[in-house]
């Protein structure tokens, strides 16, 4: 008996934890991820400004997800291609990125806080696991999430578009910036 | 005692164990949801603002410049040396499009087939999404007739204008298509078409068309396309008043576009000569049957003049 009273009191105070949890949500869908191709013939670059994110600051998990139709790019032309022909976007929506971010550091503290996150990035159907580098600016209301990263297409399966006389780099810069406001 | 302890032990070890994970999968399913408020577009129903002779739901995009090169050439079975399989004679139609918003656009172009240039604009009403089963698109056009008074008809009429307003003509088109899938798109295009003077007082110069069309993709880059529209028009009662055949018949249409970077080449058969509305839809004088088979062919080439974009993002 006197442990179906200890296991009860166990339960809800497991439950007072995870309702804890709900309240260390940053979260956004309006951030902001580009990237950035360099060929000699044409520059191509796209920015998608409505990227969802999540950070749990208790669990330090991390979730980033975005439609890669929601990736604009200054000739509509090369957009449809992106989609038809490289990213397959009917069959492979979206792009996510969920990780934890490693270390002990407390980002949510007011300041400057260098991260790295580890986890699975999942691109045009395929998942790599990958580590992410970054910087938290807080406030403690607002973390401003920024990100550099290199994505090799081989690796997500993606075809190398050639153009007329270049082929485009085979790894392309990506860049983030995220404003993840707590909820 | 012990026993419970264990019990306990593990209860907490579970959802100590389990709880990250759960936590985890719920970040993504709280992204999920906030994506599912948002409508999806589709796109690329077509790969280009024509089907064959006729026209898609698309539209070209904001402050973007589309040129189309399109020729028709001789019936196929005309002849080696004399005709080299109908390559030796060619109807050329220039035209340009340019994107007013990514919903409106405007188009012009010229025809060889009867010196005439034609003037349109396509207003996309409705977007297909997760929440609309279709793409609307509404069309509106006219073109000018500017061969010289008193020319001759393919049909063999002579063809004489009074006024300069009777060298107009004017179409009205809604074009409805959906993507069932990323292969399959299909459209319906019915149609209105009145001309201000036809050849003969026994045709009317205000004609109905039911169009239908769609595209197979094969690849990414190669694509089926059909194409057909369907005369309402009084057969019987012209062969009555004249013991002639009705001179016009529907416009059928088959070809293949190929899509290189930043070309889409569309080739094809179609019994139709002419590359604009009132001229395939009420002036095609070849049947399938009759193996009046032209084959043609239209290049696009689209580019972009929106600098301002290009500018925002570095």
């Amino acid at each position: 008996m006197k442990k179906l009273i200890l296991i009860l009191l166990v339960v809800p105070f497991h439950f007072l934890i995870s309702s804890g949890n709900a309240q260390t949500l940053f979260s956004t869908s309006a951030g902001e991820v580009s990237f950035y191709s360099y060929t000699p013939v044409e520059d191509i670059n796209a920015v998608n400004k409505k990227i969802g994110s999540i950070i749990n600051s208790e669990t330090r998990e991390v979730a980033v997800q975005m439609r890669m139709t929601d990736f604009s790019f200054p000739n509509k032309l090369m957009q449809e291609h992106f989609n038809e022909n490289y990213l397959e976007s009917e069959k492979y929506p979206t792009a996510s990125f969920r990780g934890k971010i490693t270390g002990n550091e407390d980002f949510t503290l007011p300041g400057n806080h260098a991260v790295k996150a580890t986890g699975k990035m999942k691109i045009h159907g395929v998942e790599k696991p990958m580590e992410l580098v970054g910087q938290i600016n807080s406030d403690g209301k607002v973390l401003k999430l920024k990100l550099e990263f290199l994505i090799k297409l081989a690796d997500y399966k993606i075809e190398i578009p050639t153009l007329v006389f270049a082929k485009i780099a085979e790894e392309i810069q990506v860049k983030g910036v995220l404003d993840l406001v707590k909820k | 005692m012990r026993y419970n302890f264990i019990a306990l032990f593990l209860f907490i070890a579970f959802f100590g164990y389990v709880s990250p994970a759960v936590a985890q999968d719920d970040l993504m399913s709280l992204l999920d949801e906030d994506f599912a408020k948002k409508p999806t577009y589709t796109f690329a129903t077509f790969k280009a603002t024509r089907l064959i002779n006729g026209r898609t739901v698309e539209t070209i995009s904001k402050k973007h410049l589309n040129f189309w090169i399109s020729h028709r050439f001789g019936a196929v079975n005309s002849g080696f040396i004399n005709n080299f399989f109908g390559l030796d004679e060619a109807k050329i139609r220039l035209g340009l499009e340019y994107g007013i918003t990514d919903r409106l656009m405007i188009g012009a172009g010229r025809s060889s087939v009867e010196k005439t240039y034609d003037f349109y604009s396509k207003y996309k009403v409705l977007r297909q999404s997760n929440k609309i089963p279709v793409t609307v698109t509404a069309m509106g056009g006219m073109a000018i007739n500017t061969m010289t008074t008193g020319y001759i008809t393919e049909t063999g009429a002579e063809m004489k204008f009074f006024n300069n307003l009777e060298r107009y003509s004017y179409t009205g088109q809604v074009l409805i298509a959906r993507k069932f899938n990323e292969k399959i798109s299909l459209q319906l295009m019915p149609t209105i078409l009145h001309q201000n003077r036809v050849e003969s007082a026994l045709i009317d110069n205000t004609m109905l068309s039911m169009g239908g069309g769609g595209r197979y993709k094969l690849s990414n880059r190669i694509t089926l396309s059909a194409e057909y529209y369907y005369n309402v028009v009084d057969r019987t009662q012209y062969k009555n008043d004249t013991g002639l055949p009705y001179p016009y018949h529907n416009s059928l249409a088959l070809g293949v576009d190929i899509e290189t970077g930043g070309h889409v080449f569309q080739l094809h058969f179609t019994n139709s000569k002419g590359m604009i509305e009132k001229q395939f839809i009420g002036q095609t004088i070849g049947t399938w049957e009759n193996k009046d088979i032209f084959y043609g062919f239209n290049i696009a080439r689209t580019f972009s003049l929106d600098k301002s974009a290009k500018k925002k993002i570095k």
